[in-house]
């Protein structure tokens, strides 16, 4: 190849050539490089040799050199049988959880609340179904309704679009959700009133729902529907047609109630009379002698004073009770201790069970003797049924988790991911942990804000449930190492949370560890998920951007590498 | 651009869309062994290839109602495979940093078109999937993208996330860096012998 200098340099390079094979040359150029690797023996040689290159790279990616393994071959069958496993296993699982939450808990409520006589009354029928507490609960029952709705809609459109088009299955689901939606509400008329001091005067009527918030409320007129009531000090004088829902730090009813009173207060104080049921939260409650209570009344407080009348029975919760006044029903009360005085007038039985024995003046007219049942406080981890409880809430998590994860892994990896950068995730937790209740109660006091604070409840109390569950997985990943596996995430999520438990159960029960210990869990556990929502939220900037640093591209007809060999 | 040996089943993709899953068994029998061979070419081990192959079909169901039904099946899958198989080798790369970027810096020599020649000549198919393990994963799935599943230089440029006039550059590099690799392998060979 005894070239001079002057033809060296008009040798074609290599990029120029790989481009020509590759076909990536405009028209002009390309019948240039063709005339030149016709006449250049070098170029030639070259430009063969990259064909050959090409071939040989086609050939080796091609051959079938090794068969698909037994792993592949067999996917899509375990895939569709496993799948059948887990979701065979989740409803299950499910309908056994039910089955044991009825019989757990709801059943021998119903039990108990129907030998203190409350005539197949639940706890459940009570606050919601029975004696309206609120006319909100209606909308929320709706609302709930609605979401069942959606549910099933959602589970057959699953089922129908492995019959029919995506698109015909969308319409159906559509079609059946706007049913639901077109259906028209009950016309409802409401009255809002704020402000420092709320009054409904004495000559004044509200027709409707009425809903007050302020530092002082007072109501000496008429409501003609429910009265719904946020403030300091709360007095009603007046006449509510419907129910009352207070939370205050103070209450009085001094005049009529026709429907139900319930709500959470500091004190409440009862001299009025009250058509049906009351349900109360409070520090305090007293029903003064001549009020009366035409229903029957459950009460939570740490001090419980009973000197009107009740027509029905009488559930009670408190560190010390006394009644004085006259029980139309039965009694059953718990608590550290109960007096019964000389003017108490009790129709049906009296059980209590507390710390000590009941003082009970003889001059009492009680249908019965007292059934007194000595409290006795018994360590739940003494039992096995708290152990056996403990393994099936555990194996309830992780399979709730399985499920998370199955449903949506890539935002369960990238939630695991924030969980591991510790610092951030536990600064963001205490701000949620904290922030969105209080933001909620904030948004109950402005009325309208009511569903939006019902949600973000629902929703803080899920990332709660799912708090522990990330730990877990972070915990998991620590020991066996991180993994891009859904199924590996899962297992190390199991393990994980696992050995969160058994950590976590005995420092449970020293009441600061366990406090602390749970809260911090939780902190974690959700500043992560919300760190995970607030970078998926976050505007991508540059979907595409290389990988690598950048470096200047190379025209199509530069040349690549350095002078071409002598 | 088909799978090799593969004509586009148009009616079970159609009903695969539709969520039929049959139709879905069918495709997957259909598909899955070019897919792995894909991804065995692209990705450094055989269970990475067959997670990857696993994936790919999982992540296929949710993404098949995006396919657009004018254009080709394969090229559409071939594309999602290279998107996830180079996203699995960039959060490698990320986390191991096993790779540095100073070599795309590296001016490349003008190759000796008689040695390239004869370098080509002798060696076989077999000893190219094995250069092709030593390769760094960006020249790898170059290669893979452009001699396997026959994607253009405007699908490569968009699943390696570089310009469409860096392809031929990318290409070259890998070509250059897979010749290194035979032959060191042949040097290998060499003093395996001796």
């Amino acid at each position: 190849m005894n070239e001079t200098p002057e033809e060296k340099m008009k040798h074609l390079d290599e990029m120029t050539l790989l481009l020509y094979i590759e076909r990536q040359l405009d028209r002009a150029r390309g019948l240039e490089v063709s005339a030149h690797t016709q006449e250049c023996d070098a170029c030639g040689t070259l430009l063969r040799a990259l064909e050959r290159e090409s071939r040989l790279l086609t050939r080796a990616m091609l051959e079938e050199d090794e068969p698909l393994p037994s792993r592949l071959a067999q996917f899509q069958e375990r895939a569709r049988k496993s799948m059948q496993w887990i979701w065979g296993l989740v409803f299950g699982l499910a309908a056994t959880g039910v089955y044991a939450l009825y019989t757990g808990y709801i059943q021998p409520w119903q039990t108990e609340l129907e030998k203190a006589g409350f005539g197949g009354s639940n706890l459940l029928g009570l606050l919601i179904f029975q004696g309206a507490m609120w006319k909100g609960w209606q909308s929320m029952v709706t609302f709930l309704e609605v979401l069942a709705m959606v549910t099933l809609a959602g589970l057959g459109a699953m089922f129908f679009r492995r019959r029919i088009r995506r698109g015909s299955a969308l319409a159906l689901v559509f079609a059946g959700f706007c049913t639901v939606l077109a259906v028209p509400p009950g016309a409802l008329a409401t009255e809002f009133r704020k402000g420092d001091s709320v009054k409904v005067e004495k000559d004044e009527t509200i027709k409707g729902d009425t809903y007050l918030t302020g530092a002082r409320v007072r109501v000496d007129g008429t409501v003609d529907g429910d009265l719904i009531v946020f403030c300091q000090s709360l007095d009603i004088g007046g006449h509510v047609t419907g129910d009352v829902l207070t939370f205050s730090q103070s209450a009085r009813v001094t005049g009529q109630v026709d429907g139900n009173i319930r709500g959470a207060n500091n004190n409440l104080t009862i001299t009025g009379t009250i058509g049906k049921n009351v349900m109360v939260f409070d520090e305090t409650f007293t029903l003064e002698p001549g009020a009366k209570i035409g229903g029957s009344l459950t009460s939570f407080a740490e001090g419980f004073g009973l000197e009107g009348s009740v027509g029905r029975d009488v559930l009670a919760f408190f560190a010390h009770g006394s009644i004085a006044g006259k029980i139309e029903g039965a009694v059953r009360a718990k608590g550290d201790s109960l007096e019964i005085g000389s003017t108490a007038v009790i129709e049906g039985p009296v059980r209590f069970e507390g710390h000590k024995q009941p003082e009970v003046s003889s001059s009492a007219k009680l249908a019965s003797p007292v059934e007194f049942k000595y409290f006795e406080k018994k360590h739940d981890y003494q039992g096995s049924d708290y152990y056996i409880w403990r393994v099936i809430w555990t194996a309830a998590f992780i399979l709730f988790g399985m499920v998370l994860f199955l449903l949506v892994p890539k935002f369960a990896r990238e939630t695991i991911s924030a969980a591991e950068s510790y610092g951030a995730p536990i600064g963001l937790g205490i701000l949620v942990f904290f922030g969105v209740p209080i933001a909620a109660i904030i948004a109950c006091f402005t009325v309208v804000g009511i569903p939006l604070a019902i949600f973000t409840a629902g929703f803080w109390i899920l990332m709660v449930c799912c708090a522990e569950l990330v730990v877990g997985a972070v915990v998991g990943n620590l020991i066996l190492g991180r993994t891009t596996d859904t199924w590996g995430t899962i297992g190390r999520m199991a393990l994980g949370f696992v050995i969160v438990r058994i950590v976590y159960t005995p420092l449970g029960h020293v009441h600061v560890l366990g406090i602390l210990a749970g809260l911090g869990i939780w902190m974690w556990g959700m500043g992560a998920i919300s760190l995970a929502l607030y970078r998926r939220f976050q505007p991508v900037i540059a979907p595409n951007a290389p990988s690598a640093p950048y470096t200047p591209p190379m025209p199509p007809n530069t040349t690549v590498g350095g002078p071409l060999p002598a | 651009m088909n799978a090799p040996g593969i004509t586009e089943p148009t009616e079970v993709i159609t009903r695969a869309r539709a969520g039929d899953a049959e139709a879905w068994g069918e495709l997957y029998r259909e598909y899955a062994p070019a897919i792995f061979r894909f991804c065995r070419r692209a990705l450094p081990t055989r269970e990475d290839a067959e997670d990857a192959t696993m994936e790919i079909f999982m992540k296929l169901k949710g993404k098949l109602g995006q396919y657009d039904a004018t254009r080709s099946f394969s090229a559409w899958l071939y594309k999602v495979s290279a998107n996830h198989c180079w996203d699995m080798l960039r959060r490698r790369r990320i986390r191991q940093d096993k790779e540095t970027d100073d070599v795309e810096n590296v001016p490349l020599e003008h190759p000796d078109p008689s040695q390239l020649e004869l370098l080509i000549e002798q060696r076989t198919s077999e000893e190219v999937r094995k250069a092709l393990d030593k390769m760094s994963g960006r020249a790898r799935m170059a290669l893979v993208m452009r001699y396997y599943s026959d994607m253009s230089y405007d699908e490569i440029a968009d699943a390696l996330g570089v310009r469409r006039a860096f392809v031929g550059v990318v290409l070259l590099r890998a070509r250059h860096e897979l010749r290194q690799a035979l032959e060191g392998n042949a040097a290998l060979a060499a003093g395996g012998a001796s």
